[in-house]
């Protein structure tokens, strides 16, 4: 196809929500550039994107579960445990590359509890994960306690933060190298696979996806261990990075990737949604968050404006992208 | 019965945007009967018991209730006036005793405490005790059966002082033991003094309960007469009303190749259902609502059963949709809205999602192939859309249901199973779903069409199953000497001669 005015407006009409989010992040930038010369330096902005990083990896594979009409509050809990039992291993004696399988297939066991409780047996999402919320945090605590601390940081291995601290072809950090793994890999599930092309039968209607032959149990269980798996990938590159796992960490992380998902244009009831909305969504609370810090505004003010992001992206959401929705 | 009128409806009309429910009905009920009220789903029963109870405000019209101008606004209006309702879905409070249910919304208060009324209480233990001794008012409604927990409904009705009950299809969900005890309440309920109006789709329980019935169709009252000499075929033509026009074309291609055998097939509302589908043929499954079309339709299609199914010769269980699928049968469902259409989504994702090996090459979803089939659809089924990416939601119902037959025909299966193929389409649609309907068959394809339209079947299908009360009385041949009279006598129940 080729590129004319037609064509730009057709795309303003049906993209309405990115044009707005790609003019929010434009607007920003320039603000903040003017108002803070720190703004656009290489290390607040290598800051910005580490941050994101962590929100965008498990939130790819969360988009697209919330696309099929579902969604996953115990991510920050997994990440916690993960990081905790990660460091746990290696600092007793188990190799690194066997620590990071290990804990890669505890945290997909998390997703598979989720898978269980919410595919096959149909209990509200809300209520199922937030209980295996609940139950990993509490292990990520007992764990550190094993090891005798409220924090695992000592006697960890000399080489336990290179994976970390790892930079691809010299420059980029391994956080952004996955991050950008992740949002091809769910780019390309979204836009060339089955799996996506039901995973958005399933949230326009679950009945007639049944009625159709798609597995639907299968599928929303699978999405549910790839986030947890995600999540648990998260913990460890996290906890690699600073060289210290505690178990208190990603509080609250739940959230950050709903309000990027939500923001990016994905209905929660399922049916609609975008990897790249995700990612504008991601990079907006992520650049705000930031400037907000720039400027000295205090975090009760953050809190404020975070919640009035929320509250405006499920607005927009109604406003955008679905005129038909009842 | 002293033959006076409790009720006199005169010209009641309900208009709702853009649909008129109700064409100004006028009849009048007597005194101390069971007025039953009979017609097939959309024909105004419903809305004429919504506005006799107060949930719907008529547009036009008059009620008299005891020479009294009648027009409540609110349910709490017609409880107050006499007329109380035993609705399907029971509105009894599961957690709470028997009393307790009797006395909710009515406790004596005194310093804003509820406190037991003792003379309700004892008023409603006699009543109780006059229909089923064996329960104590302290029971847990929870513990109760359906059965039961009517008789605490209608008891709460007669403590009310009501002076008229509105059973809305009361025997719905119980067993032939609770039917029968049912029977026996309408019964003593009238020999206490009051009018009982009594809705249901079943003809046997309306002509043992019955004294005078009220027909209606297509938001009108067709006719209102006393029960006694009533043939139940005049009734149900009375119900269905429309001449039927027959310009039947038999398929062309039928062929003596069975698809499909179902032998004694038995559920919970089917009993022995048997018969056989033929290559290239059209069968249509015909009945009153509630005689079992869609429960055949169930069984081979995700839903287990006792008996026997046979596709193409081969022993098959179609419990689950996926067997179903992979046996060669395919399902454009009755409910196109809940069941059939991907409304968030364009047509052009609609159309592979039964079969994506269409749409794919080296395992990825290939978009050319996409909209290749997409256009080839939106082309061979004429569905006005602007374009393949427009939102399924977005189109009309017959266009919609085109598309659902899209996806469908995507599958490629050879025995295609339509419920209410052409429900809630205009005329133009319907007319273009037959024609693709008539043309599968052609191409040699196994159809069952299962519809409440006699229309529908006389025009379109090679043979016709009769389903009376979960029972296939007969399968009849279409033809230019089909006896639509005899159709209407097995479909209503009647014996005939063999």
């Amino acid at each position: 196809m080729r590129w004319n005015v037609d064509r730009i407006k057709h795309l303003l009409q049906t993209e309405t929500q990115k044009a707005v989010l790609i003019g929010t992040l434009i607007v920003m930038m320039i603000g903040l550039s003017l108002a803070t010369p720190s703004f656009l330096s290489v290390t607040n902005f290598t800051n910005v994107f580490l941050k994101v990083a962590v929100i965008v990896i498990i939130a790819s594979a969360a988009n697209l579960l919330m696309v099929t009409g579902h969604f996953d509050l115990s991510v920050g809990s997994v990440l916690a445990f993960s990081g905790i039992l990660h460091a746990y291993l290696c600092k007793h004696g188990v190799p690194i590359e066997m620590s990071m399988l290990i804990t890669c297939i505890v945290a997909m066991g998390w997703g598979g509890i989720n898978a269980m409780t919410v595919a096959v047996l149909g209990i509200n999402p809300v209520i199922a994960t937030v209980g295996v919320l609940f139950i990993a945090r509490g292990f990520a605590f007992l764990v550190a306690r094993w090891d005798g601390g409220a924090n695992i940081m000592t006697g960890l291995p000399m080489e336990f933060v290179d994976f970390g601290r790892e930079l691809v072809f010299g420059i980029f950090p391994l956080a952004i190298v996955m991050m950008v793994a992740a949002l091809a890999l769910f780019l390309f599930i979204e836009k060339r696979t089955e799996i996506g092309r039901f995973a958005y039968a399933i949230g326009a209607n679950l009945q007639a996806a049944k009625l159709s032959g798609i597995n639907t149990v299968g599928i929303i269980a699978l999405l549910y261990v790839i986030v947890a798996l995600f999540a648990g990938l998260s913990g460890i590159l996290q906890t690699s990075r600073v060289g210290l796992a505690a178990p208190n960490v990603a509080k609250g992380l739940e959230f950050d990737v709903i309000v990027a998902i939500i923001l990016g244009g994905t209905a929660m009831t399922g049916g609609v949604g975008s990897t790249i909305g995700m990612l504008l969504g991601a990079l907006v609370v992520g650049f705000a968050s930031n400037g907000l810090i720039l400027l000295g505004i205090p975090f009760y003010y953050q809190s404020i404006a975070y919640g009035v992001i929320l509250i405006g992206s499920l607005m927009l959401n109604q406003r955008f992208t679905n005129p038909a929705r009842a | 019965m002293d033959g006076s009128n409790i009720l006199e409806i005169r010209d009641v009309g309900k208009a709702f945007p853009g649909v008129v429910a109700l064409k100004g009905v006028s009849f009048d009920i007597k005194r101390n009967t069971v007025h039953c009220i009979v017609g097939e789903n959309g024909a105004g029963k419903s809305t004429f018991i919504k506005i006799l109870t107060g949930v719907h405000e008529r547009s036009s019209g008059e009620i008299t209730l005891d020479g009294k101008p009648f027009a409540p606004t609110r349910v709490r209006d017609a409880m107050a006036a006499g007329i109380s309702v035993l609705y399907q879905e029971l509105n009894v409070v599961d957690e709470l005793t028997i009393a307790g249910n009797l006395t909710l919304g009515q406790e004596a208060h005194s310093f804003g405490f509820p406190k037991q009324d003792t003379a309700i209480l004892e008023k409603a233990a006699g009543i109780l005790a006059s229909f089923d001794e064996s329960i104590s008012m302290d029971t847990l409604v929870g513990s109760l059966s359906v059965a039961q927990k009517q008789v605490v409904e209608i008891t709460k009705a007669l403590c009310s002082d009501c002076a008229v009950l509105v059973m809305d299809e009361p025997t719905a969900s119980l067993s032939l033991g609770e039917t029968r005890k049912l029977f026996d309440t309408v019964a003593r309920l009238k020999a206490s003094g009051v009018t009982i109006i009594f809705i249901s789709h079943k003809l046997d329980e309306i002509f043992e309960n019955g004294d005078y019935i009220t027909i209606f169709r297509d938001g009108e009252m067709i006719e209102t007469r006393s029960l006694e000499g009533l043939e139940r075929s005049d009734l149900v033509r009375m119900m269905l009303g429309k001449v039927v026009v027959n310009d039947y074309v038999p398929s062309p291609a039928i062929q003596t190749e069975t698809a499909l055998e179902v032998r004694n097939a038995t559920t919970r509302k089917l009993r022995n259902v048997s018969f056989d589908l033929q290559k290239g043929e059209i069968l249509g499954f015909y009945g009153l609502v509630g005689a079992g079309k869609t429960e055949v339709c169930e069984i081979l299609y995700g839903h287990p059963c006792a008996g026997e199914i046979r596709v193409k010769g081969k022993a098959t269980r179609l419990d689950d949709v996926r067997k179903s699928l992979k046996a060669g049968l395919a399902l454009v469902p009755e409910e196109r809205r809940e069941a059939g259409i991907f409304g968030l989504l364009g047509i052009r994702q609609n159309i592979p999602l039964m079969n994506m090996a269409n749409v794919k090459s080296h395992g990825l979803v290939r978009r050319a192939e996409e909209n290749r089939l997409a256009d080839h659809y939106i082309d061979a089924l004429s569905i006005a859309a602007r374009d393949r990416e427009h939102q399924v939601s977005l189109l009309s119902g017959g266009n919609q249901q085109k598309v659902v037959i899209a996806k469908c025909l995507n599958r490629d299966s050879d025995i295609i199973l339509m419920d209410e193929p052409t429900r809630g389409v205009d005329v133009g649609a319907k007319q273009e779903i037959h024609d693709i309907i008539r043309e599968l068959a052609g191409q040699g394809k196994s159809i069952i069409v299962f519809t409440s339209e006699l229309q529908e079947v006389v025009q379109l299908c090679d043979r016709i199953a009769l389903m009376y009360d979960g029972a296939l009385r007969q399968i009849v041949q279409n033809g230019p000497d089909l006896d639509t009279d005899h159709i209407m006598k097995l479909v209503a129940g009647e014996e005939i001669e063999a």
